[in-house]
Order: C-alpha cells, then structure tokens, then sequence
C-alpha cells in the first residue's frame, strides 16, 4: 500500500487557485497530453492503441450516426446502436458515475440519495430558465437570447450550470454536515431518506396539495404552486450558443451530444484533479481509516463535507443538462431507482476508478435504452407471448448486481487500490475464515509468506496489491 | 377528539403490523448487523401470494385456492385464514433462509457495505419478482369483515373499532409475544442473544453460527410472511412496490425503538403507526413518507442508539 501511496505523491499537479489558476491548468494539461500519450504508448502498446482508436470512434460516432445511419441505426444486429438521446443520457449518466465515484469511491460514503442532487440539478435549471414564474409575476430575462421576448426567468444555460453547481453543492453539504458523524450503513439509510424527500417536495410543492392543507386561501397570492406539482416544469430553454446560432435540444441531432461529451470530459478532468491533489489524498485516507487519518492530521469533517459537496455538485450540472435538452422536467423522473442505476454503473465498471465508471456509466446506459428494448422486440416478434425484457431491467440489473458483489467487488476496470481492499470479498466464506487468499487468475492459494514483490516504482499490478486483508476486519469498520 | 381518537385506532393497527416486520430487520441486524434490504420485498412477496390464495376468484386475478368474501361461513373462514397463514409463513420464511444462504452468507466478511448493496439488490430481484406474478398494477381483495362498530355496544359513538382491526390484533400480539417468548427464554433464543452479542465467542461456545443465523432469518421471514397476510386482509391492496414504503416505515420503526432490541422495535413501530395516521389524517397523505423519513434522518442523526437505547451501541 505505501508503494501506492508513493506513486500517488510523485504525480500531483499544481493546482492553482481561482478561475485563472485552472485554466492555466488546463492549459498544462493539454500541453502534456503528447508527452504523456507517447508514455502510456510505450508501456503499453496494444491497450493504449485499442483504448485510442475506441476513443476516436466515439468522439466521430455522433456525426457518422447521424449521416450515415439515422434511421436504422436501432435494427443493427446483433448490437443495435445507440440514437442522439440515448448518447446524450450516456454522458448524464457518465457526469454523475464520475460525481458519486467521489463519494461512494475516493471518500468511501455510500450515498443511496444521490438522485436529489441530480433532481435539484433539473430544478435549478428549470426554475431559471422556463415560464415558470411568469405566473408569479416574475419577469426577468438576462442574456437570454433563446428566451428573449417570453415571460418568466430566463438564463443562459452556461449561467445555469453553475448557479445548479452552487446549489447542489450547498445541498450536498447541508446533507453532510448533520450525517458525518455516522458510519457506513447508517450514513447510506440517511442519504436514502434525503433522496426519497427531495422529490417528494417538489411533488408536493404545488397547489393541489397546499391548497388541502391550507383551506380557501388564494394559493397564487401564497405563491403555492412552487414546483409544478406531478406535471413538473415545462418547457424548460434550451442550451443556446449566440455566437454559432445553434440550440441545443433534441432536435439538434448530435450537437447535443458533443455538449454532453464536453462536459463530461470537463467532469472527468476535475475529478483527475481532485483524486490526486491534497483533498483527494485525504478523501482515500478516511475511506482506507478514519480514525488513522485523523491522527495524521487530517480535518475528517471538512473532508466528509468536500466530498459530499464537490460529488454533488456534478449530479447539480447532469441535472440541468437533462432538463435543458428534454426541454422539462419532473419528480416522478427521480426515483430510488436512479440513485441505484448509478451505483451499479460505478460498480460495474471499477469503484475508485474515474475512466471505468465512465465505461459503466456508458455501458449500463446503453444497456438500458438501446439493448434492452432491441432485444425483447426481437424477442417478441418471435413470440408477442415472450416476455418484455424492457420491462424488467431492473431485475436484470438486480442480478447483475448480485453477481458483481460476489464475484467481482472491484468492477471490470478496476482501481488498483480498491481491488486490493476488496479481494478478500472474492473469497467464498469458508476461504475467508481460514484466510487463505486464492490468485484470481490460476485459481491457486496464494503463498502469503513467500509473495515475490515487485520492484518499486514498477507501474503494473503487483501481486502485493493482492495481498490478503485479514478475514473479518470489515466488521470492524 | 372523536377524530384523534379514531386516528390513534387505525394507526395502532397500521403499526402492529408494522411491528412484524420491524421485528424481521431488528432481528437481522442484531445478529449480523446487515440493514437487510430486501425484508420489506419479502413481505410483499408474502402479501402476494396470500393474494393469489384469498382473492374471491379467478376473475380478480387469484388462483380460487380459498376463495372467500363476506359470505364465507366465519368457521370455514377462520380456517381458510389459518392455513394460508401456515403457507405463506413456511414460503417466505425458506425464501428468506435461502436469500441468506446465497446472498449474504458469502458476503459475512466483506466490508459491512457490501452486504448492504447486495441486499438492496436483493430487493429489486424481488421486485421484480412480484411484477413477473402479479403484473405492475396494484392488487384487491374485497373486504371480509363487517363494518358494524363494535365500540356500539359498550355505548361508545363518535368513533369506532371494526373486526378487521380486533383481527390485526388478534393475529399480531400472539405472534409478538411468542417471539418475545422464543428469544428470551428457549436455547436456540439464547444462543442468538449470544451471537449478537459476540459471533466469534459464541462460536468457540458451541453455538453453531450458520445454523442461528439461518434460524434468524426463517423467524424474520415467517413474522413478514404472517404481516402480508393480515396486510391483504387488512387493506384489501397490494402491489410489487408495498415492500418498499412497508419496509422503509418498519426499518424506521426498529431505528426510532433502538435497533437490536426487540421490545423497542415493537414500541417503534407502535409509534410510526401513530405518526403515519395523524399525518394523513391531519397533514396530507402525500406528506406521509416524506415525514417518515424526516423522522428516520433525525433519530439516526440525532440519537443513533434510538428510544430504549441500542443493545449493540458500540458496534453501530
């Protein structure tokens, strides 16, 4: 582990402060992209060649689709391929696997709630930018050329995304605050109910409701209707780009798509910079033990709340994108089932790991919008007596869940860290309570006394990141 | 007051049932302090089948087992009940042993969240479940009991006890009793209490850890089993998501009366009976889950141990 840690300190970058500090960083980072791809292709040639030309796929996809496969791009067998909402959900849900990696992976806090922050994200946007207040009299327009001349608030989206980051971080430490001092399973059931209350009030928070409990008072004089009740907030601007004259709904074929990469790619940059920078360091340290890293020096409470607020925050920017390109949005969206979908999304592709939850967060997507719905219509047009697959994705995921669990806690793209954290989980039971590691590959016990290690500084997967935790330490936890 | 009164009626039968399932996860976590997820989905499932079995005919979407309505002579009802009872408590109490047995057995020494997730993904297996049997639509039974107000002949007016609520009590008191019965005073009650306190200790005892834990289970199992009956009895409804709002208000309940506890898991749920009556009488029913979990966040936040304290406050 300390060989890891080592590893980690040689590459933190200078993080700046301010906005100037992080776009000469970005500027920096660009700058060493070449250097650092010739690196990686030197190490290792063929995944680093494969993982390119994966890439360049993607990046050119929205374009080749829609000129020259709109249309029967969902028949494609046997993998049919994704349309321009169903790319740009992949990139919400990439935006928000990266944003809870920094909870549940990095800082180690399992948040069953993340769907608040992902529904006060759609609200902001909502609110700041519909018709909504028009009907309260409230009229304010600001650099909105996409709203000019309607009634109510209208922002800009590129003003709305920060205004929801704010929001939604703010939220996200207001939720941290009251919960740091709970652990584990606790932590998870609080993060549950604040997710299950969030859209419960913007369900409620219409005049249907306040008029029950209130009696005969004129609700719009108590300004009552806050949230569009079950109907939710519709329509909702646009993304608009003056400078280009192009809006980017569902209409725009893929413009909307390389909005979504953007900010993804933007996500996944700041989550770099925040895994291996001074409060990334300290969000492992309390993950790996609380107590010890106390003891070095770290503010547990001001980690807790930075991760809870800056892992937010990115479900704050996949809100407003989504309610921006849908053009609306509702509570009934923001169920339970979306704060799990993107756990299984981090799960699946390798918890800790910024570019495997992306991977997950693509794949599950995918899986869900496009696969699914392909498979049982094909399904059913042997047999309409067959069973809708679509129906039943969650079972599906469920299983898979299931499966991930006990057979591989670390995902498909592993961290290096958290596999060796979680490779005892790998073990049957009977295998953990005599503490006999088995090699994952040969399927052999591993000799624990006699593990060769590797050289330091060597970048591959040692044996000793396998090494065995002793059996029953969790519980301690 | 005449209102108050008959709120304090239905939410006392609403939380007795909800005791028996907040037993089921106060049990479970005292013993392998797993949060098991999917228990509230086992009392649906139990709600289900006792569905299929009770509802009045195959039109109404059941299997014509025991199809009875209000006409149904009372002893042949009596005995209808019963051997449903008997049913779904052995069906979901093995579904609940081998939920154990092939999900969190293999998990026992894994980080705690780890048990947690698959738990929760036991849960959406279960759901789904439910919607392959029974479809996404909600599901109902008419009503059995008479509506008459028993408290008429003592004189009573204003508000009223039926026979579907003596009937909740009826079937719940004895089973919590006996549970309480169980756990205090038998042997296998005894090696839990000393599994919970200490798995490792009680094993160098002799007592064998799988096989209490096992029985953990089928006891949780068997007490939601008996919940869904009285619940498709009680209510007349069921449908694939019940486990979910049940489990959450139950869970809430074992938390509110100190999870790990029995006599607390029953003082909490009494109360969480109270509180989901007055808030949809009083507030609006729409504001009912979100004051539940209102008051799951602020006892776990605020008084962890819950109202009669923790058993196993250290180890939370």
């Amino acid at each position: 582990m300390s060989q890891l840690a080592e590893s980690v300190d040689t590459s933190v970058p200078t993080v700046g402060t301010g906005f100037s500090g992080w776009l000469g960083h970005i500027g920096q980072v660009l700058s060493e992209l070449p250097e650092g791809y010739r690196g990686r292709l030197r190490r290792k040639r063929r995944q680093t060649i494969i993982v390119t030309i994966l890439a360049l796929l993607g990046l050119t996809y929205p374009v080749i689709h829609q000129y020259f496969l709109a249309g029967f791009s969902r028949n494609v067998f046997p993998l049919p391929l994704p349309d321009d909402t169903v790319m740009t959900f992949m990139m919400i849900f990439s935006i928000m696997a990266v944003g809870l990696n920094i909870v549940a992976g990095f800082a180690g806090l399992l948040d069953l709630g993340y769907v608040a922050f992902y529904a006060i994200g759609a609200y902001v946007a909502a609110f700041l930018a519909s018709p909504h207040w028009a009907a309260f009299g409230i009229n304010i327009q600001f650099l909105s050329l996409h709203g000019a001349g309607q009634s109510g608030i209208h922002l800009p989206f590129w003003i709305v995304v920060p205004i929801a980051v704010i929001v939604v971080a703010t939220f996200g430490a207001l939720l941290g605050a009251p919960t740091l001092r709970l652990r584990g399973d606790y932590l998870a059931i609080v993060t549950l109910g604040f997710g299950e209350i969030v859209p419960l009030v913007f369900k409620n928070l219409s005049n249907v409701t306040w008029s029950m409990a209130l009696g005969p008072i004129n609700i719009h004089l108590v300004g009552a209707n806050l949230t569009g009740g079950v109907q939710g907030i519709n329509p909702v601007d646009a993304p608009f780009l003056p400078i280009l004259n192009v809006v980017f709904d569902a209409r725009a074929g893929f413009l909307p798509v390389y909005l979504g990469i953007i900010l993804m790619l933007l996500a996944v940059l700041v989550a770099r910079n925040l895994q291996y920078s001074r409060i990334g360091r300290a969000w492992i340290a309390i993950r790996e033990d609380e107590t010890a890293a106390e003891m070095m020096g770290v503010n547990t409470v001001r980690t807790k709340l930075l991760a809870f607020a800056l892992g937010a925050s990115f479900a704050g920017v996949a809100g407003a994108l989504q309610a921006s390109y849908l053009g609306a949005t509702t509570s009934d969206f923001f169920d339970f089932n979306i704060s799990i979908l993107v756990l299984i999304m981090i799960i699946l592709g390798g918890i800790g790991n910024i570019w495997g939850v992306v991977v997950g967060a693509l794949t599950l997507q995918y899986v869900d919008r496009t696969f699914l719905p392909y498979l049982s219509q094909q399904i059913q047009s042997i047999n309409p007596a067959l069973p809708n697959l679509a129906q039943y994705n969650f079972l599906i995921f469920g299983i898979i869940l299931l499966f991930m669990m006990r057979f591989r806690p670390q995902g498909f793209i592993p961290s290096r860290q958290r596999e060796a954290e979680l490779s005892v989980i790998g073990l049957s039971a009977a295998e953990a309570e005599m503490g006999i590691p088995i090699d994952e590959e040969t399927g052999q016990p591993i000799d624990v006394d006699n593990i060769e290690l590797a050289p330091p500084g060597q970048d591959e997967t040692g044996p000793d990141s396998r090494a065995p935790e002793v059996p029953g330490e969790g519980r301690d936890q | 007051m005449d209102q108050v009164m008959q709120t304090i009626i239905i939410g006392l039968a609403e939380g007795l049932i909800f005791a028996l399932v907040a037993l089921g996860y106060t049990l479970v976590y005292g013993i392998i302090e797993l949060i098991n997820f999917a228990h509230g989905d086992v009392f649906m499932i139990g709600s289900l089948i006792a569905f299929f079995i009770l509802a009045p005919s195959q039109a109404a979407g059941g299997l014509g087992i025991f199809p009875i309505t209000a006409k149904t002579p009372v002893p042949l009802m009596i005995g209808e009940i019963l051997v449903t009872l008997a049913i779904v408590i052995s069906i979901t109490a093995l579904l609940n042993v081998a939920i154990e047995r092939l999900a969190y057995r293999p998990l026992r020494h894994a980080p705690k969240v780890a048990p947690l997730i698959t738990a929760i993904a036991m849960s959406f297996v279960l759901q789904n479940v439910g919607i392959i049997f029974a479809g996404s639509v909600q599901r109902t039974t008419e009503s059995i009991f008479p509506t008459t107000n028993l408290l008429a002949g003592v004189g009573i007016t204003g508000f009223e006890i039926t026979l579907s609520q003596v009937f909740v009590a009826v079937v719940t008191i004895p089973l919590l009793v006996g549970l309480t019965w169980f756990v205090a005073k038998t042997r296998q009650g005894k090696a839990m209490r000393a599994t919970a306190q200490d798995p490792d200790a009680a094993g160098l005892m002799g007592v064998d850890i799988n096989r209490t834990i096992a029985i953990t289970f089928l006891i949780g199992g068997a007490l939601a089993g008996a919940a869904g009956v009285v619940q498709i009895l009680y209510n007349n409804v069921t449908v694939w998501n019940l486990g979910f709002r049940f489990g959450l208000n139950s869970f809430t309940a074992a938390v509110l009366g100190g999870i790990g506890n029995l006599p607390g898991a029953v003082l909490g749920a009494l109360l969480l009976g109270q509180i989901n009556a007055f808030s949809d009488r009083f507030i609006a029913p729409a504001w009912t889950n979100a004051i539940v979990f209102g008051v799951l966040i602020a006892i776990l936040v605020f008084r962890p141990k819950g109202l009669l304290g923790q058993q196993l406050a250290d180890r939370a």
